[in-house]
């Protein structure tokens, strides 16, 4: 187990933590990488990478499908892993958590199944800030259904409007979508206060966070949420696993969604019954080795503590908007009082694309483009946007390479 | 691949003055692209004659090396068959897909933009003007999509 606190009881050894990502002694154009795109997806420690080979090397077996050691073994890890995740986010029960292929998959989950009788004229109602993820299942289900899809504006800080989102709340809506942490612009939603304000009207809520279990405490129960859902890979775990968490009153009603193995009691031509929660949504073989990938990261997360990994991103975050905020013709995107260590920003003369070719090549990756929230961009008149992203093993002195790169390219885009 | 081979003053100052820029109202097509990755979005507005080009203009967002990569084809555009556009657009793919390519003839200053192949993130930009000339010309459906990777 990790043992990072040695040094000091308050804040995080970040040199000694480093050494735990492999990826982060590695040269990018001859230079130290700098990994500042951990919004797109964060680096995996030691311990993930070690767990997933581990579970290849040693107990790969199918799941829940055989007597023989090895599955017992795989069967084990895998709800091993799902009681983890449970108490990670402060689920009241186990069964509440169904895997999914991450936060996308999860959404869709409850677009296709838990809205299936929607009918026309019903709404769902999200913000003008969610990612891509929480629009297009909202519009798919909209145009085969005929159900509205309603949007709650936000304000030039980038931050929800909360009265207006209230007045959206009405007889037809069933269901609030929204971020928790947007990945554009940062932004730390209201949730308690969306989830009351829902509540009083019998509107559950679905809450994409995606990008806030890296980066601060997720009491489900405490927030209030209907539906919760996150990515391994955005909190230090593999790709391709990820999950649901969702009370259990509503996955008890909820109807299968994909229909196969794992996720049946009995099948016969005549008629199948399904199996319990949260079987009944894992149809198909799952992401065995994601889901103990997924484990090890919560367990090297617990192991330092998430309220000491915010503080240090906070400070990271601070740091950097302060001297950003300082270049001459550079606005920063998405300036709400609470934020995730996210910081989008425009540089005249000088577009984004440009900008994270030339800092590239100081070893310097951050990410460039819509950040797949385009309505969020749109509300702010620009097309792209660069973006640095923190994480737990980031460093001041990383901070101060990017603004180096970051000077030479407007100095090379603008002479 | 040096990052001044790609920011060439070439491509610098036709990002910063680019020909070419603005509406072209009396133009007979029009074809748009984007790229969904970086946010490009741009228009190639032209003035067809039988199976010659005329004029040629570009308006919209987009980074430095698609604007520069614009400006350029628009300059060379005029004169050009459209039916033969898109053997072109083959060739042009051809030279970004292979540094130590000769230049090609028929592209003209087009072979500028030859170093761009070596950033493989970034041919797709000297590709979006291609492909909007293209959609314009009506030599690709508005549904197809192939920037060069």
């Amino acid at each position: 187990m990790v043992s990072l606190l040695e040094a000091s009881k308050n804040t995080l050894d970040v040199e000694a933590l480093r050494q735990h990502f492999p990826i982060l002694t590695r040269q990018v154009h001859g230079k130290p990488l700098v990994y500042l795109d951990n919004a797109a997806t964060t680096q995996r420690p030691q311990m993930v990478i070690d767990a997933v080979r581990h579970f290849y090397e040693y107990s790969n077996a199918n799941v829940h499908r055989g007597v023989h050691q090895l599955s017992v073994e795989a069967s084990e890890a895998f709800e091993e892993a799902r009681r983890s995740l449970a108490q990670f986010i402060n689920a009241s029960l186990d069964r509440e958590v169904v895997f999914t292929r991450g936060t996308t998959e999860a959404i869709n989950l409850v677009a296709n199944s838990f809205l299936h009788d929607i009918q026309p004229g019903d709404e769902i109602v999200i913000t003008h800030m969610e990612h891509h993820a929480n629009i297009v299942p909202w519009q798919l289900l909209c145009q085969k259904t005929g159900a509205v899809l309603r949007v709650a504006p936000i304000n030039e800080l980038g931050e929800l409007d909360l009265a207006a989102f209230e007045q959206l709340l009405g007889e037809r809506t069933r269901l609030v979508g929204i971020v928790h942490v947007s990945n554009a612009l940062g932004t730390v939603n209201p949730i308690e206060r969306v989830c009351q304000a829902a509540q009083a009207r019998g509107v559950p809520v679905l809450v994409d966070g995606a990008q806030a279990t890296p980066h601060l405490k997720v009491d489900v129960q405490a927030l209030g949420c209907d539906f919760y859902c996150l990515s391994g890979h955005k909190m230090y775990g593999p790709t391709g696993i990820g999950a649901l968490w969702a009370k259990a009153e509503h996955l008890e009603k909820m109807p299968p969604w994909q229909g196969g193995g794992e996720m049946i009691q009995h099948v016969s031509f005549s008629e199948t019954t399904f199996n319990d929660i949260p079987h009944k949504f894992e149809a198909g073989t799952p992401n065995v080795a994601g889901a103990i990938g997924l484990k090890a990261a919560i367990d090297f997360i617990d192991s330092i503590g998430i309220d000491l990994i915010s503080a240090h991103e906070q400070a990271l975050l601070s740091y950097a908007h302060a001297e950003l905020s300082a270049v001459p013709g550079l606005r920063v995107i998405g300036q709400a009082p609470e934020k995730g260590p996210v910081i989008s920003f425009v540089v005249e003369g000088a577009h984004a694309n440009d900008v994270g070719t030339i800092v590239d090549h100081f070893g310097v990756a951050l990410r460039t483009g819509h950040h797949c929230a385009m309505p969020a961009m749109q509300f702010f008149g620009v097309s792209a946007t660069a973006r640095v992203s923190f994480a737990m093993y980031n460093q001041i002195a990383e901070i101060d390479v990017f603004m180096r790169a970051l000077d030479h390219a407007m100095g090379m885009l603008r002479s | 691949m040096s990052l001044d081979a790609l920011y060439q003053r070439l491509i610098l100052e036709h990002n910063r003055n680019p020909h070419n820029y603005g509406p072209l109202p009396e133009a007979t097509h029009r074809g748009r692209a984007q790229d969904a990755l970086c946010g490009d979005d741009l228009e190639m507005a032209l003035v067809v004659d039988g199976d010659q080009i005329v004029a040629a203009k570009f308006e919209g967002e987009a980074c430095a090396v698609t604007k520069a990569s614009a400006s350029l084809l628009t300059n060379w555009l005029v004169g050009q068959a459209p039916s033969k556009l898109q053997g072109h657009f083959e060739a042009f793919k051809t030279l970004l897909e292979n540094p130590d390519h000769e230049p090609i003839d028929d592209l003209g200053d087009l072979n500028l933009l030859q170093p761009v192949g070596a950033f493989p993130a970034r041919r797709g930009n000297a590709s979006l003007p291609w492909i909007a000339t293209l959609r314009a010309v009506g030599q690709i459906s508005s549904s197809d999509c192939l920037p060069v990777r």
